[in-house]
């Protein structure tokens, strides 16, 4: 398989439920061309220049639109921006040419250390301000415009002055970039952290959510209490069905994905999960079965 | 109120230390305390990276087992941190660690072991290359022979041991059903690792032949190669070695030195 003469050209998400490309699933995709509306991959695993990878995901690029979502830009650290990082993003963009590109709201290097984690910010005006700096930054290298994720997070810091959904919010407004609104990181903190879910929905704007993502988290028990982590190792809880069916209501139809990372289960395992997520879409309305 | 630089000098120093208390203070204790909440994020980094390198030294870990791989994973975690925000570059100094890792001394093949996975790790994600076209090197004069300096595929490696690490590497795969036995006396593997249709393979190649190569590598000349390979074997035929490299895509470009 060869990419086209004339390189790829952007293909539109729609709004429909995609699932995340393993390396582990490449065959499978290729073999069984399932019916769904995009595949996200995480950018880094192409920063390789070459092989097999590449091969595949022109294979599939070439069937599908494609979202290109990064975990290693540490958007949020007060290290310079990582330039080569940047570049190397840029030039997969540009030729594999995406519709989405999407980063984390989070930091997760300082004083060139990685952590390789999305650690949380506090929800500060210095916070914010570096931010869309950083988001301007990385949309000017790219010349387009990215979507930024809000994360799960197991603390809050005592300082921190804005409601998570504003600084998200605020971002958006300011950077020009759009929202990546994960519904399963916002019910996560919404447990973590003991607020309502439905608050964090409120404070988005429809036209800035351009994404969604769907994943499972795991509960943790410690002695003095529990708490939930967010490891993309199962199925979406009816919970965060529940809440996925509220944003639907709420922004409209949107490209949705389903997420899974570890312990990763056979294909057809997170098509019936997408299949889930495309009947809200249609109806999101309808009772749940 | 601390400011985002010192926050986050804070919380990565408690990342890599088992004290957290300058960060807790900054967090809310609702709940479970900052310090726990820290380890949560410690966890996370050490089950991150400790999974990243078990992804690509996989017979490392079965040759020593989960609990020492968990153990040597955190002993290198320590002392070398992550320098990046792409995974695939985390864990080259591995194979230089467990040379250096007191508790993997009984262990003397395990560093050549992690130098062959990641060989393989790198040639797996390495550049693409054309092949050389064989005719190209019939329309040099063959008084030029010895002046060419040749070029190596970038998914190429070369890597030699003391120990048969490619019989140790293939019985240790999961699908190997034959005899595990590995005589550990028998002559060490010279190895050049190629990557064909996009899959890795292990080739065993005779020392002078193997002399060939590195000493094309290290960008010296055919000439010097040949004599480099004929101090090893008296019979290295050229002719068919550089045929055989040309064909599997090892030497891919040349010019005269």
């Amino acid at each position: 398989m060869t990419p086209p003469v004339d390189g790829f050209t952007v293909q539109p998400i729609p709004a429909r439920a995609g699932i995340g490309l393993r390396s582990e699933h490449y065959q499978d995709v290729i073999a069984a061309r399932p019916a769904v509306g995009f595949f996200e991959i995480h950018s880094e695993n192409f920063f390789g220049p070459g092989g097999a990878p590449h091969r595949y995901l022109e294979t599939i690029r070439a069937d599908y639109p494609l979202s290109f979502h990064g975990v290693g830009m540490s958007l949020g650290s007060v290290d310079p921006l990582n330039r080569e990082h940047c570049q190397r993003l840029k030039q997969l963009v540009d030729y594999y040419q995406p519709d989405l590109v999407s980063e984390h709201l989070s930091w997760s290097s300082f004083n060139g250390r990685y952590f390789n984690d999305l650690l949380p910010l506090p929800y500060t005006p210095e916070a914010l301000h570096h931010v869309i700096d950083r988001v301007r930054q990385v949309q000017d290298t790219l010349q387009r415009q990215i979507l930024v994720e809000n994360v799960s997070s197991y603390l809050q810091y005592t300082h921190s002055t804005i409601p998570e959904w504003e600084f998200v919010a605020q971002v958006a407004e300011q950077s020009g970039c759009g929202i990546l609104l994960d519904v399963n990181n916002i019910y996560v903190n919404a447990v973590n952290h003991d607020f309502d879910p439905r608050t964090f929905l409120g404070g988005v704007s429809a036209p800035t959510v351009k994404e969604i993502h769907l994943a499972g988290h795991t509960v943790n028990e410690f002695e003095d209490g529990s708490i939930l982590i967010d490891t993309h190792d199962q199925l979406v809880c009816d919970e965060v069905w529940r809440l996925y069916r509220d944003a639907v209501r709420r922004f409209g139809p949107k490209p949705t994905l389903i997420e899974w990372d570890t312990n990763l289960p056979e294909l057809s395992v997170l098509l019936d999960e997408a299949n889930t997520a495309q009947t809200i879409l249609e109806a999101p309305h309808a009772r749940v079965a | 109120m601390p400011g985002l630089r010192e926050l986050q000098q804070a919380f990565g120093s408690s990342l890599g230390s088992d004290d957290a208390s300058e960060i807790a203070a900054l967090v809310c204790a609702n709940g479970l305390n900052g310090n726990r909440r820290i380890q949560i994020y410690r966890n996370n980094l050490f089950v991150t990276l400790t999974d990243t390198l078990r992804a690509v030294y996989p017979v490392v870990e079965k040759l020593v087992g989960d609990g020492f791989f968990r153990f040597a994973a955190h002993e290198f975690i320590h002392h070398y941190p992550s320098r990046h925000g792409n995974l695939h570059l985390f864990g080259h100094e591995f194979a230089s660690f467990l040379s250096e890792f007191a508790a993997a001394k009984g262990h003397a093949y395990l560093p050549d072991v992690a130098r062959l996975e990641w060989a393989q790790h790198e040639v797996y994600h390495a550049a693409d290359h054309a092949y050389l076209e064989p005719q190209s090197l019939t329309a040099i004069d063959p008084d030029c022979y010895e002046s060419l300096r040749f070029t190596l595929h970038p998914a190429r490696r070369l890597l030699h041991s003391a120990y048969p690490v490619v019989r140790i590497w293939a019985v240790n795969q999961p699908d190997f059903d034959g005899d595990q036995m590995v005589d550990l006396s028998a002559p060490g593997d010279c190895v050049l690792v190629l990557r064909i249709n996009g899959e890795i393979e292990f080739h065993t190649v005779a020392p002078a032949e193997y002399r060939f190569l590195v000493t094309i590598h290290e960008g010296d000349t055919l000439g010097r190669a040949v004599a480099a390979a004929l101090d090893k074997d008296r019979d290295f035929d050229l002719n068919h070695f550089l045929v055989k490299h040309v064909q599997n895509g090892t030497l891919v470009e040349f010019d005269l030195a």
